[in-house]
Formats: C-alpha cells, structure tokens, sequence
C-alpha cells in the first residue's frame, strides 16, 4: 500500500482532517432519479397481457365505471361518446386507450424548486418517495402514538438528507394536531420549506388541491410558466385513489380537475385489496386495475389533454380468516409485474411498490415482507415507487427506525438498477494483468482508485466481528436505525430559500387560513 | 349434507345439534326449514333463537376468532342466521319476548371505507342483531333519519381516515343536543382509531374489529333490560 501512497504524492488539503471529514459527511451526493440499466422482467407474454387488455376492455363496456357525485363528469364522458347510464358510464371497446394513446404523455418532468432535484417519471427511470397516509407514527423511544406536524416536518428533512430517497412525498404522517380543513396548508409548506425535493398535493377537497397549485405558483415565482409550452410547469403530483372496484368518486374527481386543468399530475391509483375490491386472482386483480386506471387516465386526457398522468396499481392480499391486508405475499407481486408491463404497453408511466408490511415495529416481517414487495417493484421496471420508506401496520403507522432502515435498503437498490459497468475501468483487466495468479487485489492501482465506491456499503447493517458487536453493546438494526435518524435530525440545514418567496407563501396560508373558521369536519 | 335428510324424522335435540352443523356450513335453506319444523313442535321462537341460532352462531364465532373459520365462510353462515331470524323476529315481538338488539351503522360523512364497516355488520347480524346498514358518506341528517325510523339500541359509526374521524364527534354532539344521547349505546370503530379517542368523543367504546364489537354489543345491551343476549350469555 506504500507504493500507492508514493505514487499519489503529497497534496495540499489531504491528511486524516480532510479524509475523516470527507468519509464522515452524512450527505452522499447522488443523482436525482434513477436511470435503469438492466432489462426489466415480465410475468406474462403477449397472450397474457392482451387477454387481460380484452378483459378490461370487455368490463369497461359491458359492466361500466361509476363517475359518483358528479354531473360534470357524466356530461364530459357522454360527449366523448361514452354510454352514460344514471351514473355509470360504459366505455366503448378501445375508447380509453386510444384517448390515452393520443393525448397522454409518456413521461414528464416533474419539477423541484432546487432544479437538479426535478425528476423524471417514465421512460427508464424510477423515483423513490416515502410512505404516504399513516395517521400513527411510531418509534423504539416513545412506541406508537399519532401523528403531529412536527413528526411531519421530521419525516420531510429525512426525506431530505437520504440520498436515495428522490422525492419529498406527501402526506408522510397526518398532523392530527392541525384542524383538519387546514393542516393542508402547513403540509405542503412544510416540503417547500425543508426540502428542495418535488412533493404531492392535497386531494381530500377540490380546494385543497387549489391551495395547493397556488402554494407552487408562488414558490416557483417566474419559473411557474413554461415559457415553450405557455402552460405551468408540473410541480406537483398527486396520489388519486379509485374507490374500487370500478369507482371513481366526488372528491377525488374533484381533486383529479384541478391538477388536470393546472397541468400539474394526476397519479391515479386502483388501490385493490384482492377479494374485498376485486376478485382474489392475480388476472381478476389485474383487469379490474386496468379498467378503473383505463377509465380515470382518459378522464384526465378529457378534462385537459396532455395533462401528466401516471398509471398507479397498489395491489394487497387479504386475510381470508380476518380481512386485514396482508403484504410481502407472493400473488401481489405478480400483479405489480403484470400491471408494469401492461401501463408500458399504454405507454404511460407507472407507479407501484414500496416497503410495504404489516408490522407494527421494525422487526424481521418489517424487512422480509417490505424486501418481498421493493425488489419486484424495481425489478418490473416501475417509474415512481412511493412508500419506499417508513411504512409500518399496513399504512396506519410511518416508522422513524423503519423509515432509515428502508431508505438504506433504498441505496441498494438504486446500486442493483445501475447495473454492470462494463466501460474499460468496469472490465478491469489492467488489474489482472497488474496482480496475476497467487496474489491479492487490495494494493492494486485498479483497486486502490475504486475501492470507495466498488461496493454499495450499507450504513446500518452491521459486518463486524461477534466480539466487536458484542463491545459496542449488542445493538440490533432497529437500534443502530434509532441513533442514525437522531443523528440526521440533529444535523439537518434547511435548504436555502428565497426569503421574499417564503414570505409569499406565509401570507399566503395567513390570508387563507383567515378567510374561514378552523374546522374538524 | 342435510339434503337427503328428513330433519321431520330427528329428535329435538339432534335438530338443533343439526342446525349448529348447518349454521356453520352456511345452508340458509336448511335453517328455514328447521326453524318452520321446531316452530311446528310448538317450541317459543324465543328458544327457537336462543337454543339453536344464538348458540349456533357462538360456535362459529369461536371458530372464526381461532383462525379456523375464513371470512366467505361466515358471510354464508350470518345470511343462514339472519334467514332464520326473519322468521322468528315478528313473533318474537308478538310474543313479548326480550330483544335481541337493533342496530344501524354507517360509515360517517367524507369517508367512503366500508369493508371493515361490512365485516361489523356480517358478525353483528351472525349474532342475531337486526343490521340496519346506511352505507358509506353519512352526514348525521341519516344517522337522525335512521334513528326515527328504526328506533335502533345500538349507533355504530366507522371512519378510516383521520379527516373523518372528528365527525363522529359531530354526530354524537348532536345527539347530545336532542338530549337522546343516552337512550343509545354508540359503537366506533376504524383502523385509526383507538381507546384514548372514542372516549375523548364521548362514544361508549371503541372495538378493534368485529368479533370484539359483537361481545362489547352484547356486554352493554346486557347491562340494559331485557336483553336476550344478557340470558343467552348469563
Ligand atoms: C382498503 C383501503 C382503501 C380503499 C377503501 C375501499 C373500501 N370500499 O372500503 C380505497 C382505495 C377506496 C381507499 C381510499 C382512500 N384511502 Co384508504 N385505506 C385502505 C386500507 C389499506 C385498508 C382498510 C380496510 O379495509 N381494512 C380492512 C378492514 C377489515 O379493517 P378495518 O376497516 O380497520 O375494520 C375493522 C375494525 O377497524 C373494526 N371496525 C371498523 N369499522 C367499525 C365500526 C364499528 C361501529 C365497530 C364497532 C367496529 C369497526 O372492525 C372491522 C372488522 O374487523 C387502509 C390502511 C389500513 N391498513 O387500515 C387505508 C387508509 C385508511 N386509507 C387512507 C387514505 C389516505 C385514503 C385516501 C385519502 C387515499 C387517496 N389519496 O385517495 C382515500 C380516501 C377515500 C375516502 N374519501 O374515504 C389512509 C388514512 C390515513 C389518514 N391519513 O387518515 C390509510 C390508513 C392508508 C394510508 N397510509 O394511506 N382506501
């Protein structure tokens, strides 16, 4: 190892100050989005997946999609040449896809503030985001209790710190101490404020959804409008769940118009617990996903052509003995590859995954059952992969433990995606000419120029010796987990912020929060 | 099964034993017939209930909370009971006997979550209560609707989402106001609920799912006259 010392040579700023700090930093610097490298793997051929297109045609034209609560809806689709009937609306064979077909992006961009953070959805490429919804949080000091604002702004600057998660999320944890027709407000501002990451708007309330798109326009002030396009840009993406099976309804439709008609995304998502929302096969799972994605996506298309749209499947099992979800369970994984392939061959980007379980603490069926559902959804290709961390209880609970632990499982993955180098550094042959037989590799110019990032290193999984573990107190991951998001928290800077902008945007959610009584309900 | 049997041709006691066999399979027309058949041997539909139906249905029920029974199962098995209990409930009111408990319930205003809400009703009814189902989306105009019309003992409200959670308040506030808040037992449930908030909101109890919201029912008709699960479980 001398030698490679003396080839390098003495220089100025080296020396163990610069190389502890430099090794020490918590922020890993890394790319803003994933662009795969390896092929994607199917679980069905041309005849499968065109038998599930056909079935899914054949429930959208004979069995019809409910457009609950809303009038407007029913009249956009009658004049699309749907046949509306009360509330239900059959769609002709083919009409959605190729309304999709002729007006719904491939992919878009979905911009951050900080503009090398903006990612893209679609094509080859995946994006990371927390868990989404959880009304408890949960972690190994204070166990399970609700969540506040504060546990909310903590998850953001986690989010913010971990290099592998690409995007703030939305609701991380619901702030139950907010009233709840305003805790919007102090949601979205909390990922403008202590991330420069792309977040998701509110959708409980088509006026929600407006404070939302309004918050972004003051936040990207002159960048708001493209100029190319004359249309704002996309800011926001927004989780639209179907009210399955083969429902959409008022408020989600509501929501889904106003980011439409602000050019802002609409994930719209079959969210099928297999038995209760559709029939408890994987291609029964798969049609009824395909028909209410069919039918919400083309919605869009009709409400504001060209609007961003990503084709969203969260397919659970269920207990048959109880009805709680179930998750890591084989049959939904199939589901998520079928699905994967089948919005590639729509041709829009698709959304599914995460470390999905039913655990109530960070334990062995947190990581198996979380692992059972992150490795097919990267593995089927799949664009925007939300609850990528912190997902505890089937959603009830976002994990503080859980959620560093994921994230770390995260940058695994993101390793796996890059897939194999074979440039000439990649091929390395200058290293086995340089060693030849009998020797090691450790001293090696190839090795000493590539040994800091040859390997994905986790940061929590401990490698030591028995001995080595056993001094340093016997910790189990979720305890390492523990002092590592302490750590983050106590290290965490806000990102820098335009101080009129931020301005703006408290007088903004002043004058809002002023205009109408705090209210629960 | 009971198809080729003539279930004229059993003893009382075998009929019954056979009815427990037929609630847990689920045989909604095996049930009528037995019922029709015990009701020919003059036996008081009170006993009718309680003997064959109520005990019956207790057995699936142990089964199901040990995980041995599946859901689609006990679906089949509640439709069998609340079969029978069609028969028996007008006579059982002719008769003067006691209640076995009314309840309606519905998923509150904003929230459209129903599967754990079905899952309430499918066990309540399997115990004999009659199930009044308001569906999903209720603002408290139905719970009060409902109320009138039914004259219910027990309120059940279900709410999945934190949003929605706080109208059960409004709900039971305004029973409240109307000064009949007492004249009824107010079940909540829901994931994102727990203890500490259905007493906060003034509910008589939070249940957990619904094999545990069949007992805290049965446990607070109880402590209220004239029950038949109060006997039946005395
Ligand atoms: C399935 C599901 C849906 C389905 C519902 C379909 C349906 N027909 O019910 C769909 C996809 C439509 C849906 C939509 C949404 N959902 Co949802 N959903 C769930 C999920 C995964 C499971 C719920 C369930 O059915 N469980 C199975 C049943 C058997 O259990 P249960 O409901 O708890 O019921 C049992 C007990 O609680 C009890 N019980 C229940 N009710 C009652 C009533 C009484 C009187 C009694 C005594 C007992 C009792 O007994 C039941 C049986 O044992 C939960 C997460 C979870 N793990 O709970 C999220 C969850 C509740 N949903 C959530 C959210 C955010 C939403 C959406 C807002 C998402 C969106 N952006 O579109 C929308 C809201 C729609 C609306 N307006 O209500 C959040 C809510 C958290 C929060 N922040 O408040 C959760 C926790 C998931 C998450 N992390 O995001 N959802």
């Amino acid at each position: 190892m001398s030698e490679a010392a003396e080839h390098h040579g003495r220089r100025a700023g080296a020396g163990r100050a610069a190389k502890r700090a430099s090794r020490m930093a918590a922020v890993v610097s890394t790319v803003p989005f994933i662009t795969r490298k390896i092929p994607i793997y199917e679980v069905l051929n041309e005849e499968g997946l065109s038998l599930i297109e056909h079935n899914a045609d054949t429930v959208l034209e004979e069995v019809g999609i409910d457009f609950k609560g809303d009038a407007e809806a029913l009249a956009i689709w009658r004049d699309a040449g749907a046949d509306v009937r009360e509330e239900r609306v059959h769609m002709p064979r083919g009409l959605c896809r190729q309304i999709i077909q002729e007006r719904a992006p491939r992919s878009y961009t979905q911009h951050a503030r900080n503009p090398a953070r903006s990612v893209v959805m679609g094509g080859p490429h995946t994006v990371f985001a927390p868990a989404y919804g959880p009304p408890f949080v949960h972690d190994l000091d204070r166990g399970r209790r609700y969540g506040t604002i504060e546990d909310f702004q903590n998850f953001v600057k986690l989010a913010y710190m971990s290099p592998w998660l690409h995007h703030s999320g939305g609701t991380v944890c619901e702030p139950v101490d907010l009233p709840v027709n305003k805790r919007h407000f102090d949601m979205i501002y909390a990922h403008m404020r202590y991330s420069d990451k792309p977040f998701m708007g509110s959708v409980t309330a088509p006026e929600r959804a407006a404070d939302s798109v309004e918050m972004a326009r003051l936040l990207f002030g002159d960048a708001w409008i493209d100029p190319a396009s004359g249309k704002p840009r996309t800011a926001i993406t927004s989780l639209i769940n179907a009210n399955s099976p083969l429902t959409w309804d008022a408020t989600m439709l509501g929501a889904l118009k106003v980011y439409a008609r602000a050019n802002q995304a609409n994930l719209l998502t079959p969210f099928i617990l297999g038995g209760a929302m559709a029939p408890v096969t994987v291609a029964g799972s798969c049609t009824v996903t395909l028909a209410e994605a069919l039918a919400g996506i083309a919605f869009v298309q009709l409400v504001a052509p060209g609007a961003p749209v990503i084709l969203g499947s969260f397919a659970s099992s269920m207990s048959m003995k109880s009805g709680a979800p179930t998750f890591g369970t084989p049959e939904p994984a199939h589901v998520l590859y079928a699905m994967a392939a089948l919005a590639r061959r729509l041709g829009v980007p698709f959304r599914s995954g995460g470390a999905l379980c039913a655990a109530k603490v960070p334990d062995a069926q947190a990581a198996y059952e979380s692992a059972m559902t992150m490795l097919p959804a990267c593995l089927a290709g799949t664009n925007f992969i939300l609850h990528t961390a912190g997902w505890l209880e089937g959603g009830l609970a976002m994990g503080y433990e859980k959620f560093v632990m994921d994230a770390d499982q995260a940058g695994m993955l993101q390793t796996m995606l890059n897939g194999v180098d074979l440039s000439e550094n990649g091929q390395a042959m200058d290293a086995i000419r340089e060693v030849g037989p009998g020797k090691h590799f450790l001293g090696c110019a190839h090795t000493q120029a590539n040994f800091e990032s040859a390997f994905h290193t986790s940061s929590l999984a401990d490698n030591n010796s028995y001995e080595q573990w056993d001094a340093e107190g016997r910790l189990d991951m979720s305890q390492r987990a523990n002092a590592q998001w302490k750590r983050m928290l106590n290290e965490y800077e806000a990102p820098p912020i335009d101080p009129g902008t931020d301005e703006a945007l408290r007088d903004y959610m002043t004058r809002r929060k002023g205009a109408f009584a705090d209210s629960n309900v | 099964m009971s198809d080729d049997l003539d279930l004229n041709s059993l003893s009382d006691e075998d009929l019954v034993a056979q009815m427990h066999d037929d609630l847990y399979d689920g045989l909604k027309e095996e049930i009528e017939a037995a019922v029709h058949v015990l009701l020919g041997r003059k036996w008081t539909p009170y006993d009718i209930l309680t003997q064959a139906l109520v005990e019956g249905m207790r057995i699936v029920g142990v089964d199901f909370r040990d995980g041995i029974l599946f859901v689609p199962e006990v679906l089949l098995s509640a439709n069998a009971m609340k079969a029978g209990m069609a028969i028996l409930r007008p006579l059982l009111a002719e008769t003067g006997a006691p209640k076995v408990g009314k309840m309606i319930i519905g998923t509150v205003k904003g929230d459209i979550h129903d599967i754990g809400k079905n899952l309430v009703c499918m066990m309540m009814e399997g115990a004999g209560f009659e199930v009044i189902n308001l569906g999903i989306n209720n603002p408290v105009e139905n719970f009060l609707k409902a109320i009138e019309e039914h004259q219910p003992d027990i309120i059940g409200m279900s709410a999945l989402l934190t949003t929605t959670m706080p109208y059960m308040k409004v709900v039971i506030d305004t029973l409240k106001e109307k000064g009949i808040r007492n004249d009824y037992v107010v079940l909540v449930g829901g994931a994102p609920l727990n203890e500490a908030f259905a007493n906060a909101i003034g509910a008589d109890a939070y249940c957990r799912d619904a094999a545990v919201a069949v007992e805290t029912a049965k446990a607070l008709l109880a402590r209220r006259q004239g029950s038949v699960q109060q006997r039946a479980t005395a």
